[in-house]
């Protein structure tokens, strides 16, 4: 038999129980300012050894050309360019982070209050039977 | 149906019971077909590839190490044969590696094992499995997880496709092996066509699935599964990538029926007893639709306990009646004579049957039952059933057990063997007749 009650707080709860409840538990550690810092201060780490990776190809893709340019091209002009690509990357990655885990920690705590309440719910349910 | 579905039930008994053995030779044997394939797809560190025991002994480590063990080994060993092949080629697939790592595989560490199976079904020529299999179990986030495994694909391709250029290149050319393999990869239209076709399937699959529509999963592989063929069809078209149509649809199939395969481990119900119920409480309108699981419990009748054979001699007779026994619990008698006093349980939890006899216990001359005037008198306590009987005794029966114990002394004379099988509850008396 359908019990309408049960049934109304497992789908309360179906969204938790998809396996982001370990996940959820973390990031229910933090408060939201000090979870997402962390984060994005990750993210900024990241984005920066990555870009220095792909820049070091780029340089070693074309080594030779760019050996016979450095003296004739424009340093400043290139250090800024360098820069705002650098500036571009670790901002846009840093902002989809920032998002991503905006989204993730209200997500796990509004999942996390939920379920406890429900499960403290659902207990009680099961103990009526 | 109920045959697969009583298989399933029984391998996922076998697998809660033997988890902890099954999953490092699950992770041991997947490690091991990995690595052995680096090896031969690639196989430019002699070292590696012809001493079996380093990677025996990595396929090990795996096994006992979390999933991402497997990722970590595969990559130091794709490595290592592409620093045998050149340095300059290692120090890319290198680069690409920890960009990889560090930029997306934060976002979606569940998903890091299908970075080492996608290259694995692309070269076992069943790539659209995994991003079809991924829509199914994972999120739109495996996406990204699935366009990294596709770019570790090419990557490998594109080495193993250029090694005998790159052998041939001298030290000093350094920037051209580079180059080859950046050129390889960063104008790869196929390798572009399918990582779009990839993503695409995985989103496709994961919303289809996701609907609240009969035969969801079915609908969305299948979707899946064309959207995915369509994709690379035109891109074959636009950029022409070589895709061979029959492969593609010999693929196809495979992937629709292993993803059957998932669909049935993961989402096996009965659409045909779909309920609908809808209800209310004080902030909204719940419109229910349950779908039942398809299940059957899995029959278990685990023997406990066989006695060895043994002889009793002159065992309860009584006012002239040989063999006259009593027994406790659900006592049956092959051949028997008074069914007596007897306490019988039938449907009980646990029953016995035919269990030790003990004399003097049965029928009693002038007590309650019916005297059959034959050998085998029998008392019992609990259950008690002849299959010859003389004497049947005002009974107390009590019904509901599940275990059943089953043989003890048959006949007069005999205590033969204890039998006690544990079954369903659902099951009459008479599904144990056949055991006697």
């Amino acid at each position: 038999m359908l019990n309408e009650e049960r049934i109304l707080l497992m789908t309360k709860m179906a969204s938790y129980e998809s396996g982001e409840g370990k996940k959820n538990m973390r990031i229910g550690k933090y408060f939201r300012s000090d979870y997402i810092a962390i984060q994005v201060l990750k993210s900024v780490v990241c984005a920066t050894i990555s870009f220095g990776l792909v820049f070091a190809l780029f340089i070693v893709y074309d080594f030779e050309k760019f050996m016979q340019d450095l003296y004739a091209m424009d340093l400043i002009a290139f250090a800024r360019k360098v820069l705002i690509y650098y500036i571009v990357t670790v901002v846009v990655y840093g902002a989809a982070c920032y998002g991503i885990c905006s989204y993730r920690y209200s997500k796990a705590k509004k999942s996390l209050k939920c379920y406890y309440q429900n499960l403290k719910k659902l207990h009680s349910l099961y103990s009526e039977q | 149906m109920t045959v697969l579905l009583e298989l399933r039930e029984k391998l996922k008994m076998v697998y809660g019971r033997y988890e902890a053995f099954i999953l490092p030779i699950v992770k041991f044997l997947l490690a091991l077909l990995v690595l052995l394939t680096i090896n031969g797809r690639m196989g430019y560190m002699k070292l590696l590839d012809s001493h079996l025991e380093i990677t025996l002994i990595a396929a090990l480590t795996c096994s006992f190490l979390p999933t991402g063990g497997i990722i970590f080994f595969a990559a130091v060993f794709s490595l290592l044969h592409m620093y045998a092949l050149s340095l300059e080629v290692a120090l890319v697939g290198f680069f690409l590696y920890l960009v990889m790592f560090l930029l997306f595989f934060r976002f979606a560490p569940g998903d890091s094992l299908v970075v080492v199976l996608t290259p694995l079904l692309c070269a076992l020529r069943l790539p659209y499995v995994v991003p079809v299999a991924m829509g199914l179990l994972g999120t739109p986030a495996s996406a990204v997880t699935v366009g990294c495994g596709v770019v570790v694909y090419f990557l490998l391709q594109v080495v193993v496709g250029n090694a005998t250029t790159i052998g041939t290149l001298g030290d000093e050319e350094a920037t051209a092996k580079l180059r080859l393999i950046v050129d390889g990869l960063m104008k790869n239209r196929e390798m572009m066509v399918m990582v779009a076709a990839f993503a695409v399937t995985v989103i496709v699959v994961y919303l289809i699935r996701r609907m609240s529509v009969d035969y969801a999963w079915t609908i969305a592989m299948i979707a899946g599964v064309m959207t995915d063929l369509v994709i690379l069809l035109v891109g074959d078209l636009l950029y022409d990538t070589h895709m061979s149509v029959g492969w593609a649809i010999l693929g196809a199939v495979l992937t629709l029926i292993c993803a059957k395969v998932i669909e049935f481990f993961r989402f096996c119900v009965d659409y045909s007893r779909t309920e609908k119920v809808q209800f209310e409480d004080d902030e909204y309108y719940y419109y229910v639709k349950a779908v039942p699981k398809m299940s059957v419990s899995a029959p278990t009748k685990t023997v406990k306990k066989i006695n060895s054979q043994r002889k009793i001699g002159n065992t309860g007779r009584i006012s002239g009646v040989p063999g006259a026994a009593g027994s406790a619990g659900g006592t049956r008698n092959a051949a028997g004579g008074a069914r007596g006093a007897a306490d019988r349980s039938y449907g009980s939890r646990e029953r016995e049957y035919g269990a030790e006899r003990v004399p003097g216990t049965g029928r009693t001359s002038g007590a309650s039952g019916r005297s059959g005037g034959v050998s085998g008198a029998v008392g019992s306590a609990g259950g008690t059933r002849n299959a010859a009987g003389g004497a049947r005794g005002a009974a107390d029966r009590s019904y509901g057990s599940r275990e059943r114990d089953y043989g003890g002394s048959r006949g007069s004379r005999y205590g033969g063997r204890n039998v006690t099988a544990s079954s369903r509850p659902d099951d009459s008396e008479d599904d144990y007749e056949e055991l006697f």
